[in-house]
């Protein structure tokens, strides 16, 4: 029955799937003190004929006589039994001590878990994958410890916001380095991952841990490693779900004409014309209904992996599409992955992997604050009501034609007299924009990421002489991005002119020699693993544009069809190169004394003549005190390691707004421009930057000092660790004179320090046969100060000039600080102009307090009005099993942070910019301000969330027999399916931040809101 | 052991090729390295024109682009009684009310925009040695007309300003933040038109030329009271014959590069020479919600001085807001006409800088020489040349300052002339008292000098010191 299945689904299985059975043997697999070993892995040795124990520990295998039979499992030691026609074979393993840790991955190598000196955390993916995301990090939140990721963006397919142990960096690039089976990609890979084919992340936290990556390692280093085939027989796996998301909606944004008339009729005893008109109307609306549609997400993933004692395979695709909360995003992903390792000899092995991965991603084409900020009288189309209402009259007869279907637009409905009911040319106005329907804006645009990857590897390794190997690995990242957007005719209000459609290509190719010589030496109690390499890194990309207007049907979208006065195209290149020497040595002795010594020496193209080498040292050290005679064998203490490090760490990406500058900011560069002289176009060179010869890479220090424990036979384990980092000579885009003709200059300036503590703890609350119960608690604070800033100390900065919102980076302070008045009391509603227009309107207006008491308001009284990192990052997970049933949830918490939720100007103020207070009767005018310079605007963004929940039924051995299946597993998940805000939050998703700056943090417009998510999956494997 | 060396031999090839010494320094293809270029003529020319491209400023909102002209009306027009924003409220309006803040984004935006032309001008003149003869003479002449033409517009508007004439650095901060006296700056505006007159030909609208050099220098007398000066640069202009009134006045502004344009500054519509103020004069088509809007005060002095002919090619009412007005000048293109761009910010009109009706007019005021009036027959003529293109006709009979000042103002409303004038006439601080009280608006002399930028003020650590009233 099972070669059926095989030949059905892949011939080439076949061969090493079959075996001529000649007898069926049958036996018990029990660790030293006779409990069952389920999972263990019985094969017939120099073939792939295998089987795994099930729950009792039993297996049966077909064995030809003089077969060797060999029983593993992890952590214990392999046996080999020859096959001598026994009846019944009883095998009992015993654990290996040396394998009874956790293997980690710490970047080129590995260590167990307990020699670590280092601050790495692993998270294997055992539920990862059925949580219903459709990018790998945003299943990561609240995973480990130091790692803080919001969801900045809340559209389909967006990449959240990763940030290890808080931002370093001010214009360089905070996020941290991602590292896939070996190769340090982009961080723009974490969209295109299968989730499904990730086996572990290792996150390398600290400096000493990230230093073998020098110059990339400031920001830490996520290592992933995907699956790989393992020896035994082939495995068959299908894992899919299902699920459906819905926004959270926020109430404080909800307008209604209804309660707003209520509220006129019981303050005034009258409806004015304007509200009376908006009734008439006849639409009654939340325009958080029409935006946030909700969506389902699906994701079907199917692997082959297996191997023998030669060759281990590992090959899957994935299939996920994700429609998104909003009106019109969208996300499809597939991958395809193939993995294979092999034995030449007893010297040689090579492998291959190789990952094609295609994403494509319709955006949400538009500002969420931009629509909310919509009338709720407003209808999306005309429909046979509300065309009777519009005047066609009105701007010199635009909207005669307009017909039922057509977008509704606010300024249809102005100009009405009120007295005879009928449309005039100069009557009652009740627009408050000129602008088209909201909804047109997004739907009638159509923008989209296209991403196509393909990630390949060989390697060659060679075991020179015992202990000493070689290896030498060509990894390629081969990377084209397409994007598109086009702007149809009735997606602005000035129609076709202003159609338009912009497309862009990048193609990006990296390449990475790494070789690197291992020497590993076990002798009287020393252990020596030690690491030597170079690797030469290089990336080329290419980048082209093209832009055109005027078109007049949204049926040809092509450039060539648009305006040619209006074609725009534009297209670059540039190379980055980089030179690593590499070298490690991890020592143990006695199994008690750790050390860990590395040094990186990198050569980075970006960098001027004189500085482009930078140098990146670590040490660490650590004590295994729980293996000293004095702890042994105590009752309390199974685990004590007490640890420190120290290392220095870099970052050469920084960006000033210009990828040419980025990558050669030691040339004045000049680039092409051109100008109308004498009417005909001539080219120009125009200086672009100011060159800096001395450029250097960002720093990072940072020492750790960390204790690891485990409790009463571990069944409590965890760390404690502080650690202080410091990054200085900053990549800064230094503001200076204009007098020199340019506004900044790169240079090396400034400091910030993160420090802050991570607590881990794990606890075993229950360990029965068929109740399991285990928590997981995670805690991290950060402090983030920035320590000098040279001449932009206490630089004031804003976003949006009109609405010029301030903040300041002062050293002493965070990066940056909330800067502005403090509010005093609102202004009362009689001085208010039109306080029921537009609907759900706020004062947009504040009385602040004369902080100096110098009589007057001014910048003098302006003070630091909060930050927007947060204090306290937490999570809480539980996990139960109840037979074949399991149960988790996690808790997730983020606490002390605040936005500048500038959505509530936008959208408590709709269009009216102007002040609206009576400015003949209002007193104490002097003490008036925008709510948006002020402490009003700015909210806590504290939140806890019940992240994940799961809930599954693992079907039984026996019914899986019948079925022919190795495992099955359905589950219900659910992913925010409480979500709270503190109290004073009005908006949907307080993670949300527009600008991504690192020197005007915090600045939310509305932005996407948080989702629920539920989901069923079903997990197989045969 | 033949493995291993096989190994040995690749690795050590590994590290060979990949150690050239240029593979850290690879090749610089879609930018030019400006350290070693600037060696014939030809690459010194595409810094000549550079500074052109420079004056034209970038279309775009981003905040470290050179915006240069594109907003000089709201430094201009709107501090003076011709406009203001429509819906009075934002950044823009406190030119308007005289209410401007020293962390005003326009005011430095400005100041940034003429620096970076003056950059320009600098690398230019600092690579002369590229370039020969006749050329070189050419292009030096060049660099000091825009140059002068940059200083001229940031002294009459902030007052004392740093003095650049040369290439300076982040280092040099005793040039950045040191305010230069007036009579330095203008020492050096007057000496570099001076060369600029005596290298440049007549060959160009677009370009610096010799007639725009003379009318620039005259303009430069006329402000420092040097009329005899003024005179005799503007007798050659007129007398030059190189130049004559466009017939018709509406035509001015569409008829690019007419008989009448001394020097313009060129745009193209649709890409990135285009400009943004022709729609941000319209209603809410620009980036604006309308600003440059025409006031009361000024249609007034239309119907008084204009003439229908100008007062119709000048504004117009806004069709959507009829009780507003709008600037007629530069429509995108000639929105009434052909050659409309799709796309009205991205229109394509040249902005004129000199025309000849403004040196008629600058002639009749140089032989006024600061008097109240003169029946001088030249300066009649001048005048009534000016009237009778508008359609005025009727003998001119006396010029009188009053005269001239509102002749000024019809004919060459909204092209960021009537600030200056008033000024230069002594008639600002009456004048514009008067408006702002009818205004309700809080005009008072200091008023006069815009602030120099807050964020100057900061980075020079309060080396650069603030103009009064700020």
């Amino acid at each position: 029955m099972k070669i059926k299945i095989y030949l059905t689904l892949l011939a080439v299985f076949v061969a090493s799937g079959m075996s001529f059975a000649q007898t069926q043997l049958s036996g018990t697999i029990t660790d030293e003190n006779g409990a069952p070993i389920p999972g263990a892995t019985v094969i017939v040795q120099g073939t792939s004929n295998g089987t795994t124990s099930d729950f009792d520990g039993n297996f049966t295998l077909s064995v030809e006589a003089n077969q060797n039979i060999e029983i593993s499992y992890l952590g214990y030691i392999t046996q080999v039994i020859p096959f001598t026609n026994q009846d019944t074979l009883p095998v009992s393993l015993v654990q290996d001590v040396d394998e009874l840790d956790e293997i980690v991955v710490t970047g080129y190598g590995t260590q167990r878990k307990s020699n670590l000196t280092g601050s790495i955390s692993k998270v294997t993916n055992e539920k990862l994958d059925q949580i219903a995301v459709s990018r790998v990090d945003d299943a990561l939140v609240g995973q480990v410890s130091g790692v803080n990721i919001a969801a900045t963006e809340g559209e389909a397919g967006s990449a959240p916001t990763i940030r290890i142990r808080g931002t370093g960096s001010i214009t360089g690039v905070s996020d941290p380095a991602v590292v896939v089976d070996g190769l340090l990609v982009d961080n723009d890979y974490l969209s295109n991952l299968d989730m499904n084919d990730i086996a572990s992340f290792e996150i390398l936290k600290d400096a000493a841990s990230a230093a073998i990556y020098g110059s990339r390692g400031a920001n830490g280093v996520i290592l992933i490693t995907t699956k790989e085939g393992e020896e035994g027989k082939t495995r068959f796996s299908y894992n899919t779900y299902t699920g459906f998301k819905e926004a959270r909606q926020s109430d404080a944004y909800y307008f209604s004409l209804e309660a707003e008339a209520a509220e006129e009729l019981a303050n005034e005893g009258t409806l004015s014309n304007r509200t009376a008109r908006k009734l008439q109307i006849g639409v009654d609306r939340d325009w958080q209904d029409v935006i946030f549609d909700g969506g389902t997400i699906t994701s079907h993933s199917f692997a082959v992996r297996g191997g023998n004692k030669k060759t281990k395979y590992s090959t899957a695709m994935n299939y996920v599409h994700d429609e998104g909360v909003l009106l019109t995003d969208d996300f499809k992903k597939y991958n395809l992955k193939l993995k294979v390792d092999t034995k030449l000899n007893d010297d040689f092995s090579v492998g291959v992997n190789l990952s094609p991965s295609y994403s494509s991603r319709r955006r949400f084409d538009g500002s969420t604050h931009d629509i909310l900020r919509q009338t709720p009288w407003l209808p999306t189309y005309l429909d046979e009501n509300t065309i009777q209402h519009i005047n066609r009259l009105r701007d010199g007869g635009k909207y005669a034609n307009a017909q039922v279907g057509d977008y509704a637009i606010q300024r249809m409905f102005d100009d009405w007299d009120m007295t005879n009911d009928v449309a005039v040319t100069s009557g009652q106005d009740i627009s408050n924009t000129s602008n088209t329907n909201p909804a047109a804006k997004v739907i009638e645009r159509d923008r989209n990421d296209y991403k196509f990857k393909l990630y390949g590897s060989v390697y060659l390794k060679y075991k020179i002489a015992k202990g000493l190997t070689f290896k030498t690995t060509l990894l390629g990242d081969f990377q084209h991005t397409k994007r598109d957007r086009w702007q149809g005719v009735q997606a602005h209000r000035n129609g076709a002119s202003n159609a338009q459609y912009d497309i862009s290509n990048q193609t990006r190719i990296h390449f990475v020699n790494d070789n690197i010589f291992n020497y590993s030496f076990k002798s009287n109690g020393h252990e020596v693993d030690a690491i030597l390499g170079f690797s030469a890194e290089k990336w080329d990309t290419q980048f082209e544009s093209a832009s055109g207007q005027g078109y007049t049907s949204d049926l040809l979208r092509n450039i060539g069809a648009a305006d040619p006065t209006t074609v725009t195209s534009d297209s670059y290149d540039y190379a980055q190169r980089l030179i690593s020497y590499i070298s490690r040595v991890n020592y143990v002795y006695q199994n008690k004394y750790l050390a860990s010594l590395s040094y990186r020496r990198d050569g980075y193209s970006a960098f001027g003549p004189d500085s482009k080498y930078g140098d990146f040292p670590a040490a660490s050290v650590g004590w295994i005190a729980s293996n000293e005679d004095f702890l042994a064998g105590n009752d309390m203490i199974s685990q004590l390691k007490v640890r420190f490090s120290y290392g220095i760490s870099g970052n050469p990406f920084f960006n000033v707004g210009n990828v040419l500058v980025n990558n050669f900011p030691y040339l004045s560069l000049l680039q092409s421009t051109t100008a109308i002289v004498d009417g005909a176009n001539a080219t120009a060179f125009n200086p672009v930057n100011i060159a800096n010869t001395g450029l250097k890479w960002e720093r990072s220090i940072e020492m750790n000092p960390g204790i690891d424990f485990g409790l009463y036979n571990n069944r409590v384990t965890g760390s404690i660790e502080y650690y202080e980092r410091t990054s200085d000579q900053l990549l800064i885009n230094n503001p200076i004179s204009t007098s020199t003709g340019f506004s900044n200059a790169i240079v090396n300036l400034g400091e910030v320090k993160n420090s802050g503590i991570e607590l881990e703890l794990r606890t075993k609350n229950v360990t029965q046969d068929n109740f399991t119960w285990n928590s997981t608690f995670l805690l991290s604070s950060n402090d983030n100060e920035l320590v000098n800033f040279g001449e932009a100390n206490g630089q004031i900065q804003n976003v949006d000039s009109k609405r010029a919102a301030e903040w300041i980076n002062q050293v002493g302070y965070p990066i940056s600080s909330f800067y502005g008045w403090v509010v005093d009391r609102d202004i009362p509603l009689e001085y208010i102009k039109e306080p029921y227009h537009p609907i759900g309107a706020e004062a947009q207006d504040v009385y602040v307090k004369d902080l100096n008491g110098d009589g007057l308001i001014d910048d003098d009284d302006k003070t630091i009005l909060g930050d927007p990192y947060a204090d306290i990052v937490w999570s809480f997970g539980n996990e139960f099993t109840f037979g074949d049933f399991d149960f988790s949830f996690m808790i997730q918490a983020s606490q002390g942070a605040q936005v500048r939720n500038m959505g509530d100007q936008y959208l408590f103020n709709h269009f009216n910019s102007g002040q609206d207070f009576n400015t003949s009767t209002t007193p104490d005018q002097g003490f008036i301000k925008q709510k948006i310079f002020t402490n009003d605007i700015i909210q806590d963004a504290s939140y806890v969330a019940l992240r994940n929940v799961n809930i599954g039924y693992n079907v039984p051995e026996d019914l899986l027999s019948t079925l022919n299946l190795s495992s099955a597993r359905i589950y219900f998940a659910g992913q925010n399916l409480i979500y709270e805000t503190a109290a004073d939050y009005t908006g949907f998703n307080p993670e949300s931040i527009n600008n991504t700056s690192p020197t005007t943090w915090g600045y939310q417009r509305a932005g996407s809101p948080i989702f629920r998510t539920m989901s069923i999956g079903l997990n197989v494997e045969f | 052991m033949k493995h291993l060396k096989i190994f040995t031999l690749f690795f050590v090839g590994a590290l060979l090729t990949s150690c050239e010494s240029d593979f850290l320094e690879p090749d610089l293809t879609s930018a030019i390295n400006g350290g070693s270029y600037y060696n014939t003529a030809a690459e010194l020319e595409t810094a000549v024109i550079n500074m052109y491209d420079g004056l034209q400023g970038e279309n775009s909102t981003s905040a470290n682009d050179n915006h240069a002209t594109q907003i000089e009306f709201y430094l201009t027009e709107m501090r003076s009684d011709n406009t203001r924003t429509k819906a009075q409220e934002g950044e823009a309006a406190q030119f308007e009310s005289y209410a401007v803040e020293a962390t005003n984004g326009i005011v430095a935006d400005y100041y940034r925009s003429f620096y970076n032309v003056i950059l320009r001008a600098n690398l230019v003149l600092a690579n002369l040695d590229a370039a020969t003869g006749a050329t070189a003479t050419q292009f030096e002449a060049e660099a000091k007309f825009v140059r002068a033409y940059a200083y001229f517009n940031l002294v009459r508007l902030y007052g004392a300003v740093p003095l650049v004439d040369r290439v300076i650095g982040p280092a040099d901060t005793d040039v950045s933040y040191t305010r230069a006296p007036i009579d330095n700056i203008y020492t050096l505006i007057v000496s570099d038109l001076t060369t600029a007159v005596a290298g440049l030909n007549n060959d160009f609208r677009t370009r610096a030329s010799q007639a725009a050099a003379q009318a620039l220098l005259a303009k430069v007398h006329l402000t420092r009271g040097e009329y005899a000066q003024a005179r005799g640069l503007l007798e050659s202009v007129i007398n030059g014959g190189n130049y004559s009134l466009e017939p018709n006045f509406g035509d001015i502004f569409y008829n690019e590069s007419n008989s009448e344009t001394i020097f313009a500054i060129g745009y193209a519509p649709g890409g990135v020479d285009s400009q943004n103020f022709s729609a941000e004069w319209l209603n809410a088509v620009g980036r604006t919600s309308g600003v440059n809007y025409v006031t009361a005060d000024v249609r007034t002095a239309f119907t008084d001085f204009g003439g229908t002919e100008r007062s119709e090619a000048s504004f117009r009412q806004d069709a959507s807001q009829p009780q507003e007005y709008q600037v007629a000048k530069y429509f995108p293109n000639g929105e009434l006409g052909p050659d409309y761009a799709t796309d009205p910010t991205k229109a394509g009109n040249d902005w004129i800088v000199l025309r000849y009706a403004d040196v008629l007019l600058m002639y009749a005021e140089a032989i006024l020489a600061g008097a109240n009036d003169t029946v001088d027959q030249a300066a009649r003529d001048a005048v009534q040349d000016v009237r009778e293109r508008a359609g005025i006709m009727g003998n001119v009979t006396i010029v009188t300052k009053d005269l001239l000042l509102n002749e000024r103002r019809v004919e060459l409303a909204f092209e960021n002339h009537r600030l200056f004038d008033l000024i230069r006439f002594g008639k600002a601080q009456e004048v514009l008292s008067a408006f702002s009280t009818a205004n309700s608006y809080g005009f008072s002399t200091t008023d006069l000098l815009l602030p120099i930028p807050q964020v100057e003020i900061g980075l020079s650590k309060g080396q650069l010191t603030q103009n009064p009233g700020y």
